[in-house]
């Protein structure tokens, strides 16, 4: 047995100890999943509005403006926790927010917003959470940034804190 | 006063520890019998103090108060102690002094430099742990302002298979450590040649198996009785760091005894002793750190998985450094022929090797690809089953007829005799079983027919009574086949009814119908319960059993579990969950029919039952050598 | 208080009704594994439908796969495998779908990729090499 080869179990466990290393040291959420849709166009998907008449075509509305695309449900405690945010998004000029109302009763999430204050300029029926998987969603709330040539550029799982709100101001300010 | 105390025992433990590593080096008998004692009786007292408190139920304690409850009964409240990460560091350092002690009793007069060395080693690894514990996972905070009551508990914690499998395992993953640091004394040393290193290191290493073993059997007990779909290995990440050690362990065993008989392979086995602990505490990082997400994973602290890497970084990066240098004395020119025990053995320890890595690759691969890309993917069960297990069948065909080859070399003309009364045995029972169950899965089929391989060969063995057979070796490998055959049986002959029932509906599984009489409500010291109550008859119409599945809800955290119900024989388990439902529609009934399952946890009992034979006859023949 | 036993029987009844009903509320949004009213009549695209589920990594949970678990997101998902294979859409074309969306994360077998070569091929390497080692062996010890 060469004697060089006898250094090789060293090597590689210094190689394997390293990027444990690495990956401790870099801020990350190993339950996360990143969005396969990122830099990718929008879903195509038709759904019924909460308070318009007519059907939501995404090819329509996706074009000419920054979105902020929200799912959310009444029955989510995270969802109310983020709310606050969501009206300061729509208070923001140059960006729309939608929200899409997943897997909920309709006559709750008029009453819920009328609470709480609806920051929506539509709300999307999504009963059966078929959208939600369109846009890859797996846990509520979640939060898309769609730029104005409809590509998504960002999404967050899980309520909007503070940093993240910040973070999503920079993302629609590059994107102006 | 309790906080005060337990951090003082915390605290004088360090210290043993680190005298130890200092008095070892000077090879000072009298001081190093002191630190030894020391260590034991005060990690001794520690855990005694943490257990005590969490019985009376002392929620001034952090630790008690975060994962206790008045409610809990006693044997959970005991078991609690190292439910926990803190807890259950306290059990690791209190198991490490435990075999500081064992080393310690092997020291005579001729062997006191080794032993000293040993110990040393032993006793850096001790300061780690000790100090991770008290930086970092300390047991003994104080909770303030004192709460009546605790924090109540997971209940699916409430399960005396898991209750007991944590203590097994860590005697499994420290008794490593024992090896790890007596390969590490041999490298070491210079002039050696005369001390049998690999006779101290045997009876740890079968120690540590053998409990490895039962603990990792305990746990896939309670995933079989607990999580309700009748699954008890999942390839998750904490299993597979079980898994990985036991198969080097496997390894070790089998090598260890061709140093034993041959001299050689020396160097290959002081490289497993050192990589089989390696392992231990890197599954240790791998749950611990928050580097993966598992059902089996402690909470987040990224302080922690620093530490512990850095630990790993220093102790594997000296033992394999040192490796680097200091083995090739340990080479010999010993060659093996393909067909001889030794070659056997050879190839035991090859395929072992390969299938560890092939874990520790799969285990490890979905990191390496979040490092290196922007990417996540999965590495599951239909990875480890193309890879892992097909690997593992040749491993089982060696299995049979090793320990019925001659040492140094077999003539191939004898080996058909030799295994021909084996093959025709294994033949007849495949054909039995076949006869009843059919099967084309071709790794379900190898896997019956290599089962029934082992099975026949030790019964042979068993049978013509040859003295000069380990019946140790006779019984684990005999609990190994019957392992095999109740693993394979209830993979592929599995059979699953999903229906909906009405009260005095029933349904049809295998051979037996089953009526859904009743449902009633139950209550339990901790929760209560909707119980379906249903009556299994065979096809004559006989009643077999009553199955009572459950679904409860514990307040105390708002959780759910479900309790399946099972009867077992030594055919098959009926196994019955209860759903979701209502008197009006019915209730969801999911009803399995899991051929030879009992064989698992009978020939895994039985793989144990042969390591303590092993050990207690290591440990007679250790009685004559010193 | 003295109760007769058609009372005792009717009283028991509504105790058992409604503790069911307050459980069952609890238990309302919570699935048990694929359940009956999934299943689908044909038995060969049910077949295709467990396969493919047992492929398909449950996102919320700790490693299950749809096909084990009792989350919502997992039914939702079993529910439009079948809805695609009644469609006639093949085994390759409904992974395409969920991975479009979810990524390679959502295959509980990982995919062929470059990125995935040595995680599919190291094992049969190694497995070569100890053929290697152990004809080798042979073949020194003559």
């Amino acid at each position: 047995m060469k004697k060089k080869l006898l250094i090789l179990p060293s090597i590689f466990f210094f190689i394997i100890l390293s990027i444990f290393f690495y990956l401790l040291i870099i801020e990350r959420n190993p339950s996360e999943l990143p969005s396969n849709l990122l830099n990718k166009n929008v879903p195509i998907f038709e759904t019924e509005s909460l308070f318009k008449n007519e059907k939501f075509i995404s090819s329509q509305e996706f074009k000419n403006e920054i979105i902020l695309v929200n799912f959310f449900a009444t029955w989510c405690k995270p969802c109310r926790d983020e709310h606050v945010y969501i009206k300061r998004f729509s208070n923001k000029k140059g960006i729309k927010v939608i929200g899409i109302n997943y897997k909920d009763n309709s006559k709750k999430t008029i009453k819920w917003l009328k609470n709480l204050g609806n920051p929506y300029s539509d709300v999307l029926i999504d009963k059966n959470g078929r959208v939600a998987i369109d846009w890859g969603v797996y846990g509520i709330p979640e939060t898309f940034i769609v730029n104005s040539k409809g590509i998504i550029k960002y999404r967050h799982v899980g309520p909007i804190t503070n940093e993240i709100y910040k973070k999503i101001n920079l993302i629609i300010n590059e994107n102006e | 006063m309790t906080t005060y105390l337990g951090n003082f025992l915390l605290s004088l433990s360090l210290f043993f520890a680190i005298s130890q590593f200092f008095v070892s080096k000077k090879n000072k008998f009298k001081f190093i019998t002191i630190t030894v004692n020391g260590l034991l009786i005060s990690s001794l007292l520690s855990f005694g103090l943490l257990m005590y408190s969490h019985i009376i139920s002392d929620f001034s304690i952090l630790n008690v108060f975060q994962n206790s409850h008045t409610t809990k009964p006693l044997f959970y409240k005991i078991s609690g102690v190292w439910g926990n990460h803190e807890g259950s560091m306290l059990l690791w350092i209190l198991v490490l002094t435990i075999f500081n002690y064992f080393i310690f009793k092997l020291y005579n007069k001729n062997n006191s430099i080794f032993i000293a060395k040993t110990l040393e080693i032993q006793a850096f690894i001790t300061t780690g742990f000790i100090l991770f514990t008290i930086l970092t996972s300390n047991p003994f905070q104080r909770m303030f302002p004192e709460q009546a009551n605790g924090l109540g508990f997971n209940p699916i914690l409430q399960d005396p298979a898991l209750a007991i499998h944590p203590p097994l395992l860590y005697i499994g993953y420290v008794g490593f450590s024992a090896a790890f640091s007596i390969s590490v004394a041999t490298l070491t040393l210079n002039n050696n040649e005369k001390v049998p290193w690999y006779n101290y290191m045997k009876p740890f290493v079968l120690a540590a198996w053998t409990f490895l073993t039962i603990g990792i059997a305990l746990g896939a007990v309670w995933a079989y009785y607990e999580l309700g779909w009748g699954g008890w290995w999942f390839w998750d990440p904490v299993e597979n760091a079980s898994f990985m050690p036991w198969l080097l362990g496997t390894a070790l065993l089998h090598s260890l005894i061709i140093v034993e008989k041959r001299k050689s392979l020396q160097a290959w086995v002081l490289l497993l002793a050192i990589l089989a602990f390696l392992l231990s505490v890197i599954g240790t990082f791998l749950v611990r750190s928050g580097i993966l997400t598992s059902v089996h994973t402690f909470a987040l602290d990224p302080s922690r998985g620093i530490y512990i890497l850095a630990f790993t970084a220093l102790l594997g990066g000296y033992s394999l450094v040192l490796f680097g240098k200091k083995s090739k004395k340990y080479f010999n020119t010993n060659y093996f022929a393909l067909f001889s025990r030794e070659g056997s053995i050879l190839i035991n320890n090859i395929l072992m090797v390969i299938i560890c890595a092939t874990v520790f690759l799969g285990t490890i691969y979905p990191l390496l690809i979040e490092a290196f890309t922007n990417n996540k993917i999965s590495v599951g069960e239909p990875y480890f089953n193309s890879t892992a297990v097909p690997i593992m069948l040749p491993a089982i065909l060696v299995m049979g007829v090793g320990p019925i080859l001659a040492w140094n070399r077999e003539e191939k003309s004898k080996i058909f005799k030799k295994i021909l009364p084996s093959v025709l045995l294994t033949g007849i029972m495949s054909g039995l079983i076949f006869s009843i169950y059919q099967s084309y899965n071709f790794i379900g089929i190898a896997g019956i027919i290599l089962a029934f391989w082992i099975i026949s060969n030790n019964i042979i063995i068993l049978f013509k009574q040859k003295k000069n057979y380990s019946s140790g070796m006779l019984v684990a490998h005999l609990g190994i086949g019957l392992l095999i055959l109740g693993i394979t049986g209830s993979s592929i002959w599995q059979e699953e009814k999903i229906t909906r029932l009405q009260i005095n509906t029933s349904a049809q599984i295998n051979k037996y119908n089953i009526i859904f009489k009743e449902i009633n409500e139950a209550k339990g010291p901790n929760y209560v319960a909707l119980k379906g109550n249903f009556t299994v008859y065979d096809e004559k119409k006989n009643i077999i059993t009553k199955l009572e599945p459950e679904n409860r809800y514990y307040p105390i955290t708002n959780s759910f579990t479900t309790e399946a119900s099972i009867h077992t024989n030594l055919a098959r388990d009926l196994y019955i969950v209860l759903g979701d439902g209502n008197l009006s529609e019915g209730w969801v009934v999911k009803i399995y029919y899991n051929p030879l399952v009992i064989w698992i946890w009978i020939g895994a009992l039985i793989i144990f039952i042969g390591g303590i034979i092993s050990i207690s006859n290591n440990l007679k023949k250790i009685k004559i050598l010193s | 208080m003295k109760m007769n036993n058609a009372n005792s029987f009717i009283l028991k009844r509504i105790l058992i009704i409604s503790l069911a009903f307050c459980i069952t509320q609890f238990f309302s949004n919570i699935s048990y594994t694929v359940e009956p009213d999934e299943i689908l009549q044909n038995q060969e695209y049910e077949l295709r439908a467990r396969n493919i589920s047992r492929n398909i990594r449950c996102m919320i949970c700790q490693n299950q796969s749809i096909d084990e678990s009792n989350a919502s997101l997992a039914k939702d998902l079993r529910i439009l495998i079948r809805n695609k294979i009644k469609e006639g859409s093949n085994d390759k074309e409904i992974y395409k779908f969920l991975t479009d969306r979810y990524g390679d994360f959502i295959l509980l077998k990982p995919p062929l990729h470059l990125n995935t070569l040595v995680l599919w091929f190291l094992p049969f390497i190694l497995l070569a090499l100890g053929i290697y080692i152990v004809f080798y062996h042979n073949k020194k010890s003559r």
